[in-house]
């Protein structure tokens, strides 16, 4: 599904990834962890296709396809979605309208038809239940005074929503008390599918509690320095990252 | 010698009449002609009075007001209901007068189809318990544009104004707006969609006595070499304690050639006062429009979302839902243009 090669990419000239190699199949869930300021934002940000995120060496393929010739828009219509450490707050759209606004322009970019206000009201309402997402948050303008918690719901149902092929979730415990959590855990859970691969980003092991990886790697100063099964992220918790860090060099 | 304002002005700093508009125009320009486009219920129409009131205005008004033989006269009578859609159809020096009585109200839309030069000086009064609602629409055109509202409320009166200017090659509206009794309100809010253009919004809001409120809302979309401006003066007179005034003036600006200039300003002379003022200029938020790409909509498409909801609170100020969907429609168009 996804294949990344000595991936170098820089952000205002600095380079931050250098050299990293994954590799994430169809059905796949695999986690990356890594201590602050050793790229995993920026991964996801060259995942997504965010201006500014200069790629200076190595490849990306997607269901085969170079990722890194496609503006953010068409990688989404393709089938990649980012859930965001920090989701937006938009004052002006409200979130119903974004929602179909966006599910809309996925459509028209695959040749798909539109759906209209009432199909995707309905669309919406099958998925919000479960994540809890209340009639009254989608009238209100995109994330504009919702809480930490409802935000990260919201991303996890416009994942959802968009069925993506592939889900690139950074960060997405940060800022979640044990409930909420939880939650959000289920809801990634339910989509867990075996047509679909999933990058949990993470720098806490807590998050793989509940969204249990198949595959574990560890980024430090913007490369893939050490991998395992789940047990790996359990390691990490009890030595700590630095002690990691220096076994591998 | 050329008795047009120039920017060594303080007031016409940022809108250079006597740059942008020949003197010999000004001074041969005919009377302007207005049409009414559509008048409902209560609401007289005539030409002007000999004697007509009027309020404290610009010098460009005084000089429309010198010049022009005649114009509308539009009338409330007493508890009456009244709407009227003008039509500004040819350029030149106009007045109109448009007076509600105590308890009436109107709905009164403007729309400017004038040609090169047009300068416009407008009494409006607002009665006891009365009350206005004004929209004016000035759609692009590469013409000189000069309106001038002098506007009074009587105790207990609301004005609510709208102003959408879609700029030209000088687009100036100055507002003169006198709290003159208790409990007397004014509204205004405007958005300017500039693409290449210029317009000024200047107002003088003067809170006469105690208890009067006034609040404004003024936000600008600026591309290309495009120049929006918003004035703003609110004046609290002695003894008009326990007066409220909001002042907001936002600005987008689309590209490195394009300007905003906001100053609010405010002078208070007394006590117990509620005044706030914001202004602030910045450019189209690039969180927000990745975000929104990544989520499948297109870079054009999401900066027109973006500049929408930047201008949806100042144009959902229009109450009237048909007046505001038809401003909603223009607004889109010039969007359009502008990505």
């Amino acid at each position: 599904m996804l294949e990344i090669k000595d991936l170098h990419a820089a952000v205002d000239g600095k380079e931050i990834l250098k050299g990293l190699t994954l590799r994430v199949g169809a059905g796949e869930v695999h986690a990356i962890m890594g201590p602050n300021g050793s790229g995993k934002s920026t991964l996801s940000y060259v995942l997504a296709g965010r201006a500014g995120y200069e790629i200076t060496g190595g490849s990306i393929a997607y269901k085969g396809e170079d990722l890194t010739s496609l503006s953010a828009d068409a990688r989404a219509a393709k089938g990649v979605f980012l859930a965001m450490q920090y989701p937006v707050e938009i004052p002006g759209v409200t979130t119903l309208t974004f929602l179909k606004t966006a599910l809309n322009a996925q459509r028209r970019a695959r040749g798909e038809k539109d759906i209209d206000a009432v199909g995707v009201l309905r669309l919406v309402r099958a998925k919000a239940a479960a994540l809890k997402v209340s009639e009254e948050m989608l009238k209100r303008a995109l994330n504009v005074g919702f809480s930490g918690g409802e935000k990260k719901r919201l991303e996890i149902l416009q994942m959802a929503l968009f069925e993506p092929a592939l889900a690139v979730l950074d960060e997405t415990d940060s800022g979640l008390d044990i409930d909420a959590l939880k939650l959000v855990a289920d809801g990634v859970n339910a989509l867990r599918s075996p047509d679909r691969a999933m990058l949990v980003i993470t720098h806490y092991q807590r998050l793989l509690d509940y969204i249990v990886p198949d595959r574990v790697h560890v980024l430090s100063a913007g490369r893939i320095i050490k991998e395992g099964g789940k047990e790996l992220a359990l390691e990490l918790e009890a030595k700590g990252y630095a002690q990691i860090v220096k076994d591998a060099a | 010698m050329n008795a047009l304002p120039h920017r060594k002005l303080e007031d016409w700093k940022y809108s250079d009449l006597r740059n942008a508009v020949d003197e010999s125009v000004v001074a041969s320009a005919p009377t302007a002609a207005w049409s009414v486009a559509s008048a409902h219920g209560g609401v007289e129409i005539d030409d002007l009075p000999t004697i007509a009131p009027r309020g404290p205005h610009g010098v460009m008004a005084e000089m429309a007001i010198a010049k022009a033989k005649t114009g509308p006269y539009l009338r409330v009578a007493k508890g009456d209901t009244g709407a009227v859609h003008l039509h500004l159809t040819e350029g030149g020096h106009g007045r109109a007068v448009i007076l509600i009585e105590e308890g009436a109200s109107l709905t009164l839309q403007e729309t400017v189809l004038a040609g090169e030069f047009a300068n416009i000086a407008v009494e409006l009064v607002v009665g006891r318990n009365a009350q206005l609602t004004h929209v004016r629409n000035a759609p692009y055109r590469d013409a000189v544009q000069v309106a001038d509202y002098a506007v009074r409320v009587a105790e207990g009166g609301i004005y609510r104004a709208h102003f959408a200017d879609f700029g030209g090659k000088l687009s100036r509206t100055e507002l003169h707006i006198a709290l003159e009794g208790e409990g007397a309100q004014a509204h205004l809010s405007g958005v300017g969609v500039l693409n290449g253009a210029h317009a000024d919004v200047t107002t003088h809001v003067t809170h006469a006595v105690p208890d009067t409120q006034s609040t404004q809302l003024f936000k600008y979309v600026a591309g290309g070499h495009a120049r929006g401006i918003y004035q703003g003066k609110v004046s609290v007179a002695v003894g008009a304690d326990g007066s409220d005034s909001r002042q907001t003036a936002k600005g987008l600006l689309l590209g490195e050639r394009a300007e905003i200039d906001l100053k609010p300003e405010l002078e208070i002379l007394a006590d117990d006062v509620k005044c706030a003022h914001g202004a602030a200029v910045g450019d189209l938020d690039i969180d927000s429009l990745f975000y929104l790409m990544s989520r499948g909509i297109p870079e054009a498409e999401a900066r027109a979302l973006l500049m929408r909801a930047f201008l949806g609170d100042a144009v959902d100020r229009i109450a009237d839902e048909g007046i505001r969907g038809a401003v909603w429609l223009d607004v889109e168009k010039a969007l359009e243009g502008l990505t």
